[in-house]
């Protein structure tokens, strides 16, 4: 890891594109103004770091009683039992969806980013001495 | 990397026994940076019946035993509008919001599910190239969205 000293105001410039600037430190905090182009994501670690989470948390093991679990008739209020499994028919077999069919009935919109660079003000807490990790 | 000639061979993929249905090169979704914390499984087959809507069961195709309840966010949160990051935009091919799906996993807690708004899988729905996208404004969604308030007629 290249590790850089910087003081308030200094910048660092990645790939000739991206710039952080060490905009102030308060006690344990470093707050960054990072000015990249839209199509550079920036995001704090926690944000992949929940998600991996959140998605670990989701892995489901066995289709039928997962997915009707949560499509059952009804949400039942809070303190009373779940609905029973339901044992799936042979008459309803679940089949591939060719993706031919629109299985997403309304698309939400994707909208592009814009070309116009941005600058973002992320706190981030302050890393270790300089020098301390590789 | 060599490219599977198509329809040439079926894979049969195991649902609950005993049922086995055939998957056609066609069907299934693959996944190049595979979904956070699972980067190396990257081909997936998404599965539905009606009774389960809007529900879908995005099964991983080489381990067909689990998968993710994943759901249209359409039916779980009217104004969703994720800003997909344009290097995604670009690595999925999507040239306008018709050639993409969106689908956001759900957690599965009883009668507390929950869905995941800030990482939506995006895929192209020409290809079946997809990716768990972190939107632009993912500030703006959270990650465990009640399920409860979803305004579905059941």
């Amino acid at each position: 890891m290249l590790v850089l000293s910087r003081k308030v105001n200094e910048n660092i410039i990645i790939d000739g594109r991206i710039v952080v600037k060490v905009v102030r430190t308060e006690g344990n905090f470093v707050k960054l103004g990072i000015e990249a182009p839209a199509d550079v994501p920036v995001h704090r670690q926690e944000v992949y770091d929940e998600i991996q989470r959140n998605n670990q948390a989701a892995l489901t093991s066995g289709r039928p009683a997962a997915a009707r679990s949560v499509a059952g008739p009804a949400h039942p209020p809070a303190g009373t039992a779940a609905a029973a499994p339901i044992i799936p028919s042979a008459s309803s077999p679940s089949a591939p969806i060719p993706p031919a069919v629109p299985i997403v009935p309304a698309v939400p919109t994707v909208p592009v980013a814009p070309a116009a660079p941005t600058t973002r003000t992320v706190p981030i807490a302050q890393t270790k001495t300089p020098g301390g990790s590789a | 990397m060599p490219v599977a000639k198509p329809f040439t061979r079926m894979k049969t993929v195991e649902l609950e026994a005993p049922q086995r249905l055939p998957v056609k090169p066609e069907n299934i979704i693959t996944m190049p940076l595979g979904l956070l914390g699972f980067e190396q499984v990257k081909k997936y087959v998404l599965l539905g019946s009606p009774e389960e809507e809007p529900f879908l069961w995005l099964q991983m195709l080489d381990n067909p035993s689990q998968g993710f309840v994943v759901v249209s966010p359409t039916s779980v949160v009217p104004n969703y509008t994720p800003d997909i990051p344009q290097g995604d935009v670009d690595m999925l091919g999507i040239k306008n919001a018709a050639d993409a799906i969106v689908l956001n996993i759900v957690t599965v807690r009883g009668t507390e599910s929950t869905v995941n708004l800030k990482g939506p899988i995006v895929i192209n729905r020409h290809t079946l190239v997809g990716k768990q996208c972190i939107p632009v404004n993912v500030g703006s969604f959270p990650l465990q969205h009640p399920i409860s308030s979803l305004p579905i007629a059941a």
